[in-house]
């Protein structure tokens, strides 16, 4: 009896596994529609990073539909307004519980740890074999395929890039005896090294003594967490990574120089003592409307002034403000900029639950033609990912982003390293100890160090 | 056998407490250890990880931020404790106890205020109240029109606000507690005072206080231990800086918000491990303190 039983138990499975598989079959080979999320951080002035995508989805149903093919893509644009930190940290989880959005637009130096974990894909062996798939692949300024590479993959489209200029006030300029000519010269200056972050400190540190700036107001370096102070590591001789090695670096004289260059800041009166954490809607409106004779900070945020803050709009900001790249701390040395291209991931099968992601590779490369990315980087103040927009009327006729497309020719990127975010937060957490007067510069590069040494064991050279 | 039975009665009552604490503490007390003990981070996922023994605990002793960080949550704690959530609520309570009653709930209601507001609402009030003229209100109001300095107070007085913040929501909770154990006191006692000629003072200090001890060794307690933990209202406030990265914080930064996303749950884990020891060691002292075992002893008089 009890034989007969299993028995039937067994083809009852058996046909119910059959039926199962049969439905799987049907199920799949017809009509079906694919949901891919896009999520990126902020909406405003960057909506386009998550929204092209909808657009981009109604091309590629055209040409899959074209192909015979049964499949209709749905793209689902989510806008995140935390901030990075949370954001990260949603994905994450996300990832880690199987529910990741299948695109998601992050900084290319989550690539290293995200790449890791297993919750993101690669996306080709090398930039030839990414350059070879699609047209606008191709397109890609080639510089850009490096900040997306990891381990000899690419991991990531870039999806935009910038700058982040020392920018000065020329009417303040003016307000305390430089002259046209010198104004105009001042980039130049910047960029051959003639004009120095100590330059800098003094000519502020004279404006606020002759009373043509406030005091406090001769120089205001970005008020809150954010990779811009690597710029300023770096302008004093520090080095981040060693690609040999795959290994993060320090070097403890230019943490001393850096971190007593933010000191004086505070010292000379330029940069008020309680500054750091100053509310962003302040920042922006103390810089845009004309009340900072130098302050530092990215080419989107020209953009947001144009459009949110300065009384008077975009003309009155190219009337009062100028550009040029970070000055070196040391004489001599060119001045630089440190671009930070965010960038398209893919989620991996495991991190995201589809197995759609060469589906979602395909809307990536039509959310990267010329005319859309261009959408994007002129109403965010963005600069260009593709070398067609050097030669596309929308993007040319933008005035600040032609002006500006130049401090690419001395850029770097932060390295794609599983640990730079904790090597990161070494540097951030002692500069505003020492900028503060917390710890004194030679103190805050030591702890900073020590640090460093401890949660990055053998991942770091000090040098 | 009716001894017995009562025995069990108890059992079933205290069961609910008990599930909610085995699931609530216990089971993430044991987790926390757990994951204290492995090298889990973004990097490894939640899967890819290894077992590391003590290594996080450590690096936690050599970790030169532990020492500045453990200090700052003691000055925190004890600030916001003493002065607020134990000291306000008290005085509070008190104040109320002696109004008109109208007058007394509403006095009680506007305490409640920041505790029922919206907490990045309530900080983000604070951090406009603090900011640098010409935006502040304490620029704007208090310090320009008399010709006097202004600054950015929140990064100048950072300890100070992030103290203030947290007490003004947590005195509404020993307010409450106290009050309704004050309105308790049996009302011959507090009359039979105050025909005896005990001033405001004295009634506080020989009646109402030594009633209190029960809800006040519960709130010390308690708030010492949510105090220990919390970091919210910092976190939005300073998000840690100019000396607030309290041990909670510090615990929060580095297992799940970063700047580059880069978690280390492992880490963050072993620093929470340690505010669980050291919450339990608190509530020792204060059990001892205030003689709990005197407070819970059966009564003299067992049956009626």
């Amino acid at each position: 009896m009890k034989k007969n039983c299993f028995a039937v138990m067994l083809i009852l499975c058996l046909a119910a596994t059959t039926l199962y598989a049969n439905g799987g079959q049907e199920a799949s080979s017809g009509p079906r529609t694919v949901s891919i999320e896009v999520w990126t951080r902020e909406g405003g002035i960057n909506h386009w990073r998550a929204d092209l995508a909808v657009e981009a989805a109604k091309e590629l149903n055209a040409q899959l539909k074209a192909e015979g093919s049964q499949i209709t893509v749905e793209a689902v644009p989510v806008l995140d307004e935390g901030d990075w930190g949370g954001y990260k940290k949603k994905y994450s989880l996300a990832a880690d519980s199987g529910e990741a959005p299948l695109i998601v637009v992050s900084g290319h130096e989550d690539i290293a740890t995200w790449g890791q974990a297993g919750y993101i894909v690669p996306l080709a062996s090398s930039v030839e074999e990414i350059q070879g798939e699609t047209e606008q692949f191709a397109d890609v300024i080639p510089s850009l395929w490096n900040c997306a590479s990891w381990h000899g993959n690419i991991w990531g489209v870039p999806q935009d890039t910038e700058a982040r200029p020392m920018y000065f006030n020329k009417t303040l300029l003016k307000k305390v005896g430089f002259t046209d000519a010198q104004i105009a010269q001042l980039p130049k200056d910047i960029e051959e090294g003639k004009f120095t972050l100590q330059d800098l400190v003094s000519t502020a540190q004279k404006a606020v003594e002759m009373g043509g700036v406030e005091p406090g107001y001769g120089y205001w370096h970005r008020p809150k967490k954010g990779g811009d102070f690597v710029q300023f590591y770096r302008a004093f001789g520090g080095e981040i990574y060693d690609a040999q090695e795959d290994k993060l670096v320090v070097t403890r004289d230019a943490l001393v120089r850096f971190y007593a260059f933010q000191r004086s800041c505070v010292e000379t009166g330029i940069t008020p003592a309680t500054y750091i954490g100053t509310e962003w809607n302040i920042w922006h409106d103390v810089v845009s409307n004309n009340k900072a004779l130098f302050f530092n900070g990215g080419t989107w945020m020209w953009a947001d002034w144009a459009k949110n803050y300065a009384e008077g709009g975009e003309d009155a900001l190219f009337a009062n403000i100028g550009y040029a790249y970070e000055p070196s701390g040391i004489r001599g040395r060119k001045g630089s900029t440190l671009s930070h291209p965010l960038v398209y991931l893919i989620s991996s099968e495991r991190a995201s639950g589809s197995t759609d992601q060469e589906l979602a590779k395909r809307l990536i490369a039509l959310m990267t033609t010329t005319e859309r990315n261009t959408r994007h980087a002129v109403e965010s103040g963005h600069l260009g990912i593709l070398q067609s927009q050097a030669r596309y009327d929308a993007y040319t006729s933008n005035k600040f982003l032609a002006d500006v497309t130049y401090l690419l020719d001395n850029n770097f990127y932060q390295p794609n390293h599983v640990l730079y975010g904790t090597w990161f937060d070494s540097l951030w957490d002692n500069m505003v100890a020492a900028e503060q007067g917390e710890k004194s510069p030679e103190e805050a590069a030591e702890d900073a160090v020590k640090i460093m040494k401890l949660e990055l064991d053998d991942q770091l050279i000090v040098k | 056998m009716r001894k017995h039975k009562r025995s069990l009665t108890g059992y079933w009552f205290i069961l609910p407490a008990a599930v909610l604490v085995v699931l609530y503490f216990f089971i993430p007390v044991i987790l926390t250890l757990g994951i204290s003990l492995t090298n889990m981070s973004s990097v490894t996922g939640f899967s890819n990880w290894s077992w590391t023994g003590l290594a996080n605990y450590i690096k936690i002793l050599k970790h030169p931020d532990s020492g500045s960080n453990f200090a700052t949550t003691l000055i925190y704690v004890a600030c916001t404790l003493s002065f607020f959530n134990v000291g306000m609520g008290l005085l509070v309570a008190i104040l109320a106890h002696h109004m008109p009653k109208r007058l007394g709930e509403i006095f009680r209601s506007l305490w409640l205020l920041p505790r029922i507001t919206p907490p990045v609402v309530y900080v983000l009030m604070w951090t406009m109240l603090a900011a640098d003229a010409p935006y502040g209100v304490i620029n704007q109001l208090f310090r320009i029109p008399f010709g006097l300095s202004t600054s950015n107070w929140l990064p100048e007085y950072a300890m100070l606000f992030a103290v203030l913040v947290n007490g003004y929501i947590g005195a509404s909770f020993g307010m409450i507690l106290f009050s309704s154990a004050i309105e308790a006191i049996p009302n011959d006692i507090m009359v039979s005072s105050l025909v005896d000629g005990a001033s405001f003072f004295n009634r506080a200090r020989y009646i109402i206080l030594p009633q209190l001890k029960w809800p006040l060794l519960f709130v010390t307690t308690y708030q010492t231990l949510s105090l220990l933990t919390s970091f919210e209202s910092i976190l939005i406030l300073t998000d840690g800086n100019f000396g607030t990265e309290v041990w909670a914080l510090w615990s929060y930064h580095k297992a799940l918000n970063n700047y580059y996303g880069n978690f280390q749950y492992g880490f963050g884990a072993a620093l929470s491990a340690v505010l669980v020891f050291v919450g339990v060691i608190f509530a020792i002292i204060y059990l001892k303190y205030f003689k709990f075992n005197d407070l819970v002893k059966e009564p003299l008089i067992d049956e009626l």
